[in-house]
């Protein structure tokens, strides 16, 4: 019996579709991080909002019950959840590129799975939130005339410019989280720092800037020009600069801490 | 079973050659394949079958294709043979030196010898697996 | 006697040439070139931070080297899904993500890898008491280990790392880890690259040896032609210096009258020279004689009978 020693038969690499979508099945198989976990957070904002609104709604008189809850339109309640969407794509970027890089997958795959995870969580994050904004116009704001999900920051808007401001919101927060991972991926905690000093200086220089030329109103104005659905889509513009930028970062990360 | 002292895969022939003398392998009969040799004594299958190999090359063994590693006719003939040939360098002059080192003459180590043949079983057992042989123990 | 193995036209799985690593001014990698042939059981051996670990994360393409070229299967491995998808690493330091279970592993397992073979994956699980639905945050060490044992058995992939995996692992799970390798590499043939320092355990599973030591290639050789490099020669003082004379000696011992000497090769018609001389012969295992050369080393002095 000779020895063969053969060379065992080599795997082709599947499509780059394939490869892609392997990732965003691995961001997505522990549903707790990115489904769960989200959606109770959302549900336990619910709860206390409406907790809070039942307290002034029972503690105004009969006659200024309307006007004591029509406050609540402004009501940034909902702002937390964008937030946690930040949270979200760090755990996930932190998590999931370690792992995947021992399943010895490439870093563009990588980035090109998580990116599409990203968006397919904010669709159907946006579809969810959006519904329960149509709920809540449906029951008058949850029977005690509350905003938090229909809130003024939302206010004007059809449904589908609900939708679309929420998705893009909820992108931009993703991709600041996931551009935040990476750098943590490749310069650990000096790279988050350096950013965040330089973050800092941008924003303060930015509010000089402004104040300086007395542009304050102008800023304003510009926001209320825009509306919710305009200023959501100037945020496509810095989440697509994030993107590329957590791209070109994790490029060369390296999983060991 | 497996020392250190000579090349895995000589043992590994040698350990064979055994057990063909033995009697456990008959002419003709098959003996385990590589990886289940691999497996027992854990090691290599590689050189597992480099100790098989060396059978081969010695006509010992041959090859059934797909089927696996059978004993040639006369084998057992052919390693007695060898192993006679081998016996006075293996063993008689290491005996000789041991015996020289404790001041035993050769007569007295001839009487030694006969009392010791006759008080030996007539034939040498056979067993019956691999296992069970009594390793002769690879000399160092 | 010819024993030849497969023609060596095969073409390396690994070949490393030139190959630095620097972390700042620390050189972990330094000037390594070796080569792997396919289908063989390679041995990585080296002391704690040798850099085991460093060499394997190059090759995988999980570092970045700072100089030389690496080659696996002909291409180079950094961001190369060709290669990538046929290789499989398993480091004993592996994060998982947040609250992962071991079954969220073994079900995404599939996925990365195209030979995976989940029936004897399950097999593995029971075999090594791995509890599937406990957060690996959790775990024990030995279990922890035991995840990387198994993906990287069940995966079949091609090339297979093993970093120290047994970590944690008592002594019948490592030998059963050694058990299944060894059968699940005679049944289904592929490249296997095993990293320790226990060495004699793994001694008789390795085909070849490569010895690392700070950052720099010691020995690279056939584990067979390694085991009988050298042999130690026992007997009285005398008779073993008469012996060993114009021999090339590695390494010298002795209590009282009695020296036990280790040289280089001995030949069978040597032997027969020892044996008539009265002197005894006694193995050198695989890791005395690494630790021999990796502490002479550092010594620099050989003691004198």
């Amino acid at each position: 019996m000779t020895i063969a020693n053969p060379a065992p038969a080599l795997i082709a690499a599947p499509a780059l579709g394939r490869r892609v979508w392997r990732v965003v099945r691995l961001n997505l198989v522990n549903k707790w991080t990115v489904i769960w976990i989200p959606a109770m957070i959302m549900l336990f904002i619910g709860l206390v909002n409406w907790l809070i609104w039942w307290i002034i709604w029972a503690a105004a008189a009969p006659a200024d019950r309307a006007d004591a809850v029509d406050g609540t339109q402004w009501n940034g309640g909902a702002f937390y959840i964008f937030v946690y969407m930040l949270v979200v794509a760090v755990q996930v970027i932190t998590g999931t590129f370690p792992f995947a890089l021992g399943y010895s997958t490439t870093r563009r795959d990588f980035a090109l799975g998580s990116g599409l995870t990203f968006l397919m969580l904010a669709a159907g994050y946006a579809v969810g939130f959006t519904l329960l904004s149509a709920i809540e116009e449906w029951t008058n704001g949850w029977g005690l005339g509350g905003h938090l999900f229909t809130s003024v920051y939302f206010d004007g808007e059809s449904l589908g410019g609900r939708l679309f401001t929420v998705f893009a919101t909820m992108l931009f927060f993703f991709a600041v989280g996931a551009f935040s991972a990476a750098l943590f991926m490749r310069w650990r905690m000096n790279g988050i720092l350096a950013a965040g000093a330089v973050f800092i200086l941008l924003v303060v220089g930015a509010i000089a800037l402004i104040t300086l030329t007395q542009s304050w109103p102008a800023v304003g104005d510009w926001f209320a020009a825009n509306g919710p659905f305009g200023v959501s889509a100037w945020l496509l513009l810095p989440t697509a600069v994030a993107a590329i930028a957590g791209y070109a970062v994790l490029g060369r990360a390296t999983p060991r801490s | 079973m497996i020392d250190e002292g000579k090349p895995i895969f000589v043992q590994i022939a040698e350990q064979i050659e055994d057990d063909i003398i033995d009697g456990v392998y008959p002419a003709e009969t098959q003996v385990p394949s590589t990886n289940e040799f691999a497996a027992f004594y854990r090691i290599n299958p590689a050189t597992a079958g480099k100790g098989v190999n060396l059978l081969v090359d010695d006509g010992i063994l041959y090859k059934k294709r797909g089927i696996g590693m059978f004993v040639s006719d006369g084998a057992r003939e052919r390693l007695v043979a060898k192993r006679r040939d081998a016996f006075s360098d293996e063993y008689l002059r290491p005996l000789l030196a041991e015996a020289a080192k404790l001041g035993i003459g050769a007569e007295q180590l001839t009487r030694m010898i006969q009392t010791a043949a006759d008080e030996r079983p007539a034939t040498p057992q056979i067993q019956t697996t691999p296992t069970a042989s009594p390793s002769k123990g690879v000399s160092a | 006697m010819s024993a030849a193995p497969a023609p060596t036209s095969i073409a390396p799985a690994v070949q490393v040439s030139g190959l630095t690593k620097r972390f700042g001014s620390f050189t972990a990698i330094d000037d390594v070139s070796v080569t792997m042939k396919p289908g063989r059981i390679h041995g990585l051996l080296g002391r704690n931070g040798a850099g085991k670990t460093t060499l394997m994360q190059l090759i995988t393409g999980q570092d970045f080297a700072t100089q030389g070229d690496i080659h696996v299967f002909g291409e180079k491995p950094t961001e190369n899904p060709r290669v990538l998808q046929n290789i499989c690493f398993i480091k004993e330091s592996q994060r998982y993500p947040e609250d992962f279970q071991p079954k969220h592993v073994l079900r995404s397992a599939p996925w990365f890898f195209e030979n995976w073979d989940a029936e004897y994956a399950e097999q593995l699980v029971d075999e090594f008491r791995l509890p599937l639905n406990r957060r690996i945050k959790k775990l024990s060490r030995g279990q922890l280990s035991a995840i990387g044992v198994i993906v990287g058995l069940a995966s079949r992939a091609p090339l297979t790392f093993f970093d120290e995996p047994y970590l944690g692992l008592d002594a019948v799970a490592r030998q059963l880890f050694y058990d299944r390798l060894l059968e699940d590499f005679s049944e289904h043939p592929r490249t296997v690259v095993l990293s320790t320092h226990l060495i004699d355990e793994v001694a008789n599973l390795l085909e070849h040896v490569i010895v690392i030591d700070q950052g720099r290639i010691l020995m690279d050789e056939d584990a067979e032609t390694l085991r009988t490099s050298a042999t130690t020669v026992v007997g009285p003082r005398g008779a073993v210096d008469e012996f060993v004379r114009a021999r090339d000696v590695l390494h010298r011992d002795g209590v009282g009258g009695l020296a036990s000497v280790t040289v280089a090769g001995l030949s069978a018609s040597d032997r027969s020279r020892a044996a008539a001389a009265g002197l005894e012969l006694a193995p050198v295992s695989l890791q005395q004689l690494i630790v021999r050369r990796t502490d002479v080393r550092e010594t620099g002095i050989e003691q004198t009978a």
